[in-house]
Formats: C-alpha cells, sequence, structure tokens
C-alpha cells in the first residue's frame, strides 16, 4: 500500500543558515540568498544580523518606522546616527498609512525607492512586496531565493492569517516567517521535505500544521514523537510540543 | 417538495465582558448570563487584565500563568502597592505540568490558599486543554457547561503553541472559549449554528473570518463591509431565510480557503454581524486601544 500511495516525489531541502553568524556558515551548504520583508511590528532581537546578510532588504509601509526607531536598540553602537545611516532599505512599498512622514522622508533622501501602492487596496502590504520579488525573480533563482519576513506573527490575528495565506498563494516561493520565539515555513504537500536543524539557533521544539485543510497522511522522521502515515486536523490531532532529535528532520505528506 | 431542513440553532455572542463598566441588565433570571472563568496562560499580560480578573467567577493559572499574573499585575496597577496587588489578585487554582511555575511564586500562592493541581503525569494534552477540562468538568459552581471561558495568553509567542490553543478551540466547539490579546479576539464558530455577533463599543473595527481547518465552500454573513455570500433582497426575507434555513448555502456563496480567499481587515458596519457557514471558522476582531 504504502509503496503504491507514495508517488516519487521531489525533495525540498530546508535549513535556516540565514541564521547563524556568517562566519559559521558551513562548507557543504551553500549560504542561501535572502530577500528580507520588515512588516510593522517590534524587530526580533537578530534584526542587525538579518539585515546585514542580506541581499535584498524591503520595508512593507510602517516597517520601516520600526527600523528608524528600534534598530539602535538592537546593536552595540553608541553612535545613534551612525545607526540609522547604516540600516538603509532599499525599497519601501506599501499603501503609505503607516509610515510617519519623517521617516518616509529620511529613508527617500538615503536612496530608498519608495514604491506608493495606496491604489490598490485589494491586497496587504506583505502580499504586494511579495509579488514584487515574485515577479523579478526568474523561476531558477525561486529555488534559491528565501524570503525572510519579520513581523507577520503575533499581533493582529487577521493579520497574522493573512500573512500565512502568502505563503500558500505564493507556495512556489521560499518565504519564512520569523519572530523572537520561532519561525514557520509552508511544506508543500507536492514534495517531500527535508529540514536541516540548525541545533546552535534553532529548537528543540517544533510543530506541524494542517493550517486550512485536514492532512490524509503525514509521515515523519528526526522527531520524538514521529507520525507514521498520521491524519492531523484541526478538531482532532495536530503536532505541537514535538522535539527535534536528529540533525535532519525528514517529513513528507502523502495524499 | 422537499421536506423542510432542520432549522439551525442561533448562537449569540457578546463581549460585553470586556466594557468597562457591566451591562447594567443580565440576560439570564438566575444572573449568570454574563458569567465567565478567566483563565491564564504563560504570557505577558494584556493591559485588561485587572478589569477581567476583578469580574470573573473562577480564575485559573496555567503553570506559567501563575509567574505573569505575580510580575506583570503590579505593573498594571502602578499606583497601588505591589504586595497588596499580589494579595488581592490571587488565582483559584494554579494547574499544568508545573515545570514553568517558579518555585517562590508556586509557595505564595499555595500559602494564600491557592489550589496547587499538578498534571506533569499527563503529557499528552496542552496545559490550556487541562484547564478547560477542569472548568467543564470538575468546578463546583452551578451553571458550568454555560460559562463562558476567557483565555489570556493563548495567541503570538510560540506558533505550535499558538496552533495548539487554537485546537482546544475546535476540541471543545460547544463551549464558548475566547482567546483575548491586547489587540484582538478570536473565537471558534461551529458551522452546526448560526452565529450572531453583537459588537461592542470597544470591540472593532477590523475583523476576520478564518476557515483554518478547512476550507469553507459556503458562508454568508451581514453587518461587514465586505459581506460574504448573496446579499438579502430585505431583511425581513433574510430572517425567514434564517428561520427556515432556506436559500442561505447556495454554490454561489463565497468560498474560503488558505490558498484562496479568507476574509481579513474586514470591517464590521453594523452593532449585530451574523454568519451562516458550511465550516467551523475562527472570528477575529481588533480592540480598541482607549486612553
Amino acid at each position: 500500500m504504502l509503496g503504491r500511495a507514495i508517488r516519487s516525489m521531489d525533495v525540498m531541502v530546508h535549513s535556516s543558515t540565514f541564521l547563524l553568524p556568517k562566519l559559521h556558515q558551513p562548507g557543504h551548504t551553500p549560504a542561501k540568498n535572502y530577500a528580507l520583508v520588515v512588516l510593522n511590528q517590534n524587530l526580533p532581537r537578530f534584526m542587525p544580523r538579518l539585515w546585514t546578510h542580506a541581499k535584498l532588504r524591503i520595508c512593507a509601509d510602517g516597517g520601516a518606522n520600526r527600523i528608524f526607531d528600534e534598530m539602535f536598540q538592537l546593536t552595540n553602537e553608541q553612535d545613534y546616527e551612525r545607526v540609522r545611516n547604516r540600516y538603509i532599505p532599499e525599497i519601501i512599498e506599501g499603501d503609505m498609512d503607516s509610515i510617519r512622514p519623517e521617516v518616509k522622508r529620511f529613508y527617500s533622501s538615503q536612496g530608498s525607492q519608495i514604491s506608493d501602492k495606496s491604489h490598490n487596496q485589494e491586497t496587504t502590504d506583505l502580499h504586494k512586496c511579495i509579488s514584487r520579488i515574485h515577479r523579478s525573480t526568474s523561476d531558477h533563482e525561486k529555488t534559491n531565493l528565501c524570503v525572510l519576513v519579520t513581523g507577520a506573527l503575533g499581533g493582529r490575528f487577521d493579520h497574522e492569517a493573512a500573512n500565512i495565506n502568502i505563503l500558500y498563494l505564493f507556495s512556489d516561493m521560499r518565504i519564512v516567517l520569523l519572530s523572537d520565539d520561532c519561525l514557520i515555513r509552508l511544506l508543500p504537500k507536492t514534495h517531500k521535505h527535508d529540514i536541516y536543524i540548525e541545533s546552535s539557533v534553532e529548537g528543540p521544539h517544533c510543530g506541524l500544521f494542517p493550517v486550512g485543510a485536514p492532512s490524509g497522511s503525514t509521515t515523519t522522521t528526526g522527531l520524538k514523537w514521529n507520525l507514521s502515515e498520521a491524519k492531523m486536523r484541526f478538531g482532532s490531532m495536530i503536532s505541537t510540543s514535538n522535539i527535534v532529535h536528529a540533525e535532519k528532520g525528514l517529513g513528507w505528506n502523502g495524499p | 417538495m422537499a421536506p423542510t431542513p432542520p432549522v439551525r440553532p442561533v448562537m449569540s455572542h457578546s463581549s460585553a465582558f470586556l466594557l468597562p463598566s457591566p451591562p447594567s441588565s443580565s440576560a439570564a433570571p438566575d444572573g449568570d448570563g454574563d458569567a465567565y472563568a478567566l483563565l491564564v496562560l504563560n504570557q505577558r499580560l494584556p493591559r485588561f487584565a485587572p478589569l477581567l480578573w476583578d469580574r470573573a467567577r473562577v480564575r485559573v493559572c496555567a503553570d506559567g500563568g501563575a509567574n505573569r499574573l505575580f510580575d506583570d499585575m503590579p505593573e498594571l496597577l502602578p499606583g497601588q502597592d505591589p504586595d497588596e496587588v499580589r494579595r488581592r489578585y490571587k488565582p483559584d487554582v494554579i494547574k499544568g505540568d508545573l515545570d514553568s511555575i517558579r518555585p517562590e511564586v508556586k509557595e505564595y500562592y499555595s500559602n494564600m490558599g491557592t489550589q496547587i493541581v499538578d498534571e506533569s503525569h499527563d503529557q499528552d494534552t496542552t496545559d490550556l486543554h487541562k484547564c478547560i477540562t477542569f472548568v467543564t468538568e470538575k468546578l463546583a459552581i452551578p451553571n458550568r457547561s454555560n460559562l463562558c471561558i476567557l483565555v489570556l495568553g493563548a495567541l503570538g509567542g510560540r506558533f505550535d503553541h499558538e496552533m495548539g490553543n487554537i485546537n482546544v478551540l475546535h476540541l471543545f466547539p460547544t463551549n464558548r472559549i475566547i482567546l483575548l490579546s491586547d489587540d484582538c479576539l478570536i473565537f471558534l464558530l461551529p458551522r452546526t449554528h448560526t452565529h450572531n455577533i453583537h459588537i461592542e463599543s470597544i470591540e472593532g473595527p477590523h475583523c476576520g473570518l478564518i476557515p483554518i481547518g478547512a476550507p469553507s465552500t459556503t458562508t454568508t454573513t451581514t453587518g461587514l463591509r465586505w459581506n460574504l455570500g448573496k446579499p438579502p433582497t430585505s431583511s425581513i426575507q433574510y430572517q425567514q431565510q434564517l428561520v427556515l434555513n432556506l436559500q442561505i448555502l447556495s454554490p454561489d456563496d463565497t468560498s474560503m480557503s488558505f490558498g484562496g480567499l479568507i476574509s481579513t481587515s474586514n470591517i464590521v458596519e453594523e452593532e449585530s454581524v451574523t454568519i451562516n457557514s458550511d465550516s467551523d471558522l475562527i472570528w477575529t476582531i481588533s480592540l480598541r486601544h482607549h486612553s
């Protein structure tokens, strides 16, 4: 039954090397390129490092206020202006109803591209930012480019749900939502997934959630409580407070 | 002619417990209409925690929620003596696997008479699940099955905790469990009922309907800026339709799913919102940040 049920599926490999200090990038896994999108919530404590190594930095509207206001206290710097001048986003995108006028003026004067999409009220600011990256990335590059998003979790629940929906709407992209406490990614059911765990910065707590639809069959390895063709749905079993055991956890969804 | 489909029972919801002054009339004859249990999980207390605490019928801390009560309540009442605040804001029960509560906090509340229930033998259910079971099954208060359960600290933080807490809403669909944060509240709208949500002044305007567990093929709403489903031709006709459960759920009503449309950043436009769906939905509404 198992042999027939599992078709030969492509494997998607995931790792969070972007969380490591640059010097510790392991030789065998190529350092991933990533774009950074900053939404309008308190910056996570590791933001300076994420910012420095990003290929592209986009603030979604009020995310620019957060960089302007909060970056300084996350660095060890003494000079407020120097910090402010160092962390300049390439793009500020959105409907511009949250960014403060003085913040917009400052970044504009420092060379940030201000992409005013206020005429478009159909999509969220995150959607606009991800759309832009999606449009300007070739299919080949999409498999190598990670998009890290800060400020997408917590806060208003409808915002969080809309942000999670972005993972589904752009499931051909590797988008990671990060907070101070955790990160989340979508594991599309079309693939098997290999997740490399950076145990110095990740874990041990983990989970798998069938958000949006029940899962008929999930099988994992590398967890303390592995699943074996398990059915998961809200209202029944979902995998929370699990623990990663190995350095690599493997999971895939069947039909 | 097809037999009349069964009438959908109506579930009414209101967040009057959040109002600064309690509502003047109580719905139930025994005065229990507004009774609620308050559960505190292990995250920073929201700013309205003192108000909710004062009016609760019973107060339970889930493990490290006791730390939060001990540390944060005096901060929320800055004009008052911290020791006096801690004495006054004492939980009835502290429950869970007790691996987060600080020893001195446990001792403090134990000495004050709080019941400490050690559930560390049970690793299969979350702390919230244990507390809900406790409130619904074991509490010695009248009408406990009608009791609303308000939960602080269930949203944000570790995502697997949040998902586990949302799953508890689905595991107890007939209980009224509301998860609250500084920014919003959420509760489950089980698909078995028509829902009538009374909007209080302290709520809104931003709201949403989230099909988190499964897609919804047909959802109909009223009272929102962007309503879902076919608009009623008149309110009298709509009331008739609700009673007879006819014509509400038809194939061209708006479907919702992750990967497709979900209702977020919607706006409440009327004092009462009604929702009918073929799938369980999470309702969420923002809370106003008053001065």
